[in-house]
């Protein structure tokens, strides 16, 4: 068994050069993005299909064996591994600053609105909530239907989805969000929290270690909350790992796909970083049950509760060029230049195009 | 007396400089003109990172007609041209100039006009970012001064001149050296009998240094204008994966990365746009050239 770790950033790249040379591992990590191009291009194992496979099914939770299957390919390609979901980090000081409750963070968009509008009267425009637009999980917490039943077509331009951007062009406006969360990435609005900048920004357990460091006056205001949510079901992001189809060692590689995500090594793994297993009844631990008194020790109790009923609400037959579609007509709405129906529309069209080119 | 045999070399004569040419002749083969030939033929496919794709004719260049994105790349790349290389080819020579006379402590200066060269573009285009932050050192003066804040990094326009200026900036030690070499072979004597003649400094500036060193001014023109039209570096790191607020700072290689590239990348489309690219950079390479020998004539 030759175990190789590649770096996160160009993933995708290098799993393209490695399909496309014919020389894919036989067992290879995948989320469900990743797994679906791959399988329907007929390179990965439908596990429901396959015997030996599918005969784990019942070791993990309905949810993360579910998070695997991939729409219009009938079947789940991966082995469920890890799980993630991401705590909204804020900063109490900053609420108290605006007059807001420090310890009644914003639940539900409503009360973010509402929140951020304040924040940005009473700091005369200084301080903003947040430091990015509308990410297609926002879409999804909200409660707008991003795709159709059988995924051919967005629908996130749908009246639902056209509300919650015409709400937070209201929030932009109104300085509620960060003057470049147009093009802040994700690092950069880490940036701009851990500075103190904006007073909410999402993020994972393994942030708070970087706050300790970094901006200890941040860590000692720190507030952890969920991300605002309407519809009750968090947003989870999902790991799996995928056989090969052409794997010359079929057998071995779903030997050691099932081995690598069995209940004992996910909980091995999950105690060793910040994610959680994917198992049943893994959660119901201890570990994950009791608040053991330290920051880390609640961010991960927390997070676990909140595993419970989550959904990955990212479309998996959305590639990272339709995500980027959404984002830049997301902004020609925040800022002015076309409705934010428009820009729903004008993205769902482009995106469409896209998916059925495929 | 016997004459020696011809040496066993002789007979290989046809083929010795193929030998000594094969192993760099495979290097460029295998590793430039095979990829460039490929991406020619995937032009005309519509390839995906994981299927090899059919021939669709021109049907991936009909669609960069309609291509919002393919238009707003094109203009970037084209901007950047038209106002990047004026100053990359004048700059640097007035820079030269400067460090050129043998004065004390010049040797620093030279070297640290040289230092951006040699930093890599990735840090120097953080710095850059820290830098026009809305919060960060340039707008920190500006409030002093009274001014500003100026949003360098979340307006369009501002965020492209932004990058040009640090494309500018990053060229400058460049050029400067090669214009250094070309300065060194200005005969003296030419600029002793403008002085005499009572030429002053702008004048000797504009009827010595200048036409002496013209060819290389040409060159500066055209591997800058090539270089100017690739960007992609600082304007990536500036503006950010997406280009820029909507994407209105996305230039025509941003473009090839953002199609081509993940597990679903338009591999084909991808290929049709860097031969876009190809044949415009090449274009403008053999219009500076040929600018240059109207001139000569």
């Amino acid at each position: 068994m030759k175990w190789l770790d590649q770096p996160a950033e160009h993933y995708a790249d290098k799993l393209g050069a490695d399909a496309a040379a014919g020389t894919l591992p036989d067992v290879v990590n995948v989320s469900p993005d990743l797994s679906h191009p791959l399988a329907a291009a007929g390179m990965l194992m439908n596990l429901d299909k396959e015997k030996a496979a599918a005969a784990f099914k019942d070791e993990y939770t309905p949810e993360a064996w579910q998070g695997n299957a991939l729409p219009g390919l009938a079947g789940t390609y991966a082995f469920p591994w890890y799980l993630n979901t991401g705590p909204l980090f804020y900063n109490k000081a900053l609420f108290r600053d605006a007059g807001l409750d420090p310890e009644k963070p914003p639940k539900t968009y409503d009360e973010l609105f509402a929140a951020a509008n304040t924040m940005a009267r009473k700091s005369g425009g200084r301080i903003a909530t947040l430091a990015g637009t509308p990410s297609v999980e926002d879409f999804g917490r909200y409660g707008v239907r991003l795709m159709n039943d059988d995924a051919t077509a967005f629908t996130y331009n749908e009246p639902k989805g056209v509300e919650l951007l015409t709400r937070y062009k209201e929030l932009y406006d109104h300085g509620g969000l960060d003057p470049q969360a147009l093009t802040n990435t994700p690092e950069k609005a880490g940036q701009k929290f851990l500075e103190q900048k904006v007073a909410m920004n999402p993020g994972g357990a393994h942030d708070l270690e970087t706050f300790k460091k970094n901006a200890p006056g941040l860590y000692r205001r720190l507030g952890i909350t969920d991300a605002p949510n309407n519809t009750g079901k968090p947003n989870m992001y999902v790991m799996g790992l995928a056989v090969n189809k052409q794997s010359r060692h079929k057998a071995a590689a779903v030997a050691f796909a099932h081995y690598v995500t069995n209940r004992k090594n996910q909980e091995a793994f999950a105690h060793k970083v910040a994610v959680f297993p994917s198992t049943r009844g893994s959660l119901e631990d201890p570990y994950w049950t009791r608040d053991d008194g330290t920051d880390e020790g609640r961010v991960r109790v927390a997070s676990a509760k909140m595993l419970k009923g989550a959904v990955n609400y990212t479309p998996v037959v959305m590639s990272d060029e339709m995500k980027t579609v959404l984002k830049n007509e997301v902004a020609k709405a925040l800022q002015g230049k076309k409705s934010p129906r428009q820009a729903l529309d004008d993205a769902a069209a482009a995106s469409n195009r896209l998916l059925k080119r495929d | 007396m016997r004459r020696a045999p011809a040496p066993a070399v002789r007979t290989h004569r046809a083929t010795s400089p193929w030998l000594f040419l094969l192993p760099g002749l495979a290097v460029v083969s295998a590793f430039g003109l095979y990829p460039f030939l490929t991406t020619v033929h995937q032009a005309f496919t519509d390839a995906r990172t994981l299927t090899p794709g059919t021939w669709v004719g021109l049907d991936n260049f009909r669609r960069m007609l309609d291509d919002e994105q393919f238009w707003v790349a094109l203009r970037n790349s084209g901007l950047y041209v038209a106002l990047v290389v004026p100053f990359t080819v004048l700059l640097p020579l007035l820079l030269a100039l400067l460090v050129q006379k043998p004065l004390k402590g010049v040797a620093f200066f030279r070297a640290a006009f040289y230092t951006p060269v040699v930093a890599s573009v990735v840090v120097v285009a953080l710095i850059w970012g820290w830098m026009l932050d809305d919060r960060g050192l340039v707008n920190g003066i500006l409030r002093v001064l009274g001014a500003g804040p100026v949003d360098f990094l979340g307006d369009a326009w501002l965020l492209l001149l932004s990058a040009m200026a640090l494309t500018v900036w990053k060229g400058l030690g460049y050029y400067m050296v090669i214009y250094l070499a070309a300065l060194g072979n200005v005969p003296h004597e030419l600029h002793e009998a403008a002085a005499v003649d009572g030429a002053g400094a702008l004048r000797r500036f504009v009827g010595v240094t200048v036409p002496a060193v013209r060819s290389t001014m040409v060159l500066v023109a055209a591997l800058s204008s090539v270089s100017a039209f690739k960007v992609f570096s600082e304007v990536y790191l500036l503006a950010g994966p997406t280009g820029g607020p909507a994407g209105q700072d996305t230039t025509l290689v941003m473009l090839v990365q953002r199609t081509g590239t993940g597990l679903a990348g338009r591999v084909g489309y991808a290929s049709a746009l860097s031969l876009v690219v190809f044949v415009i950079a090449l274009l403008l390479m053999l219009l500076v050239l040929r600018a240059d020998r109207k001139e000569d004539r």
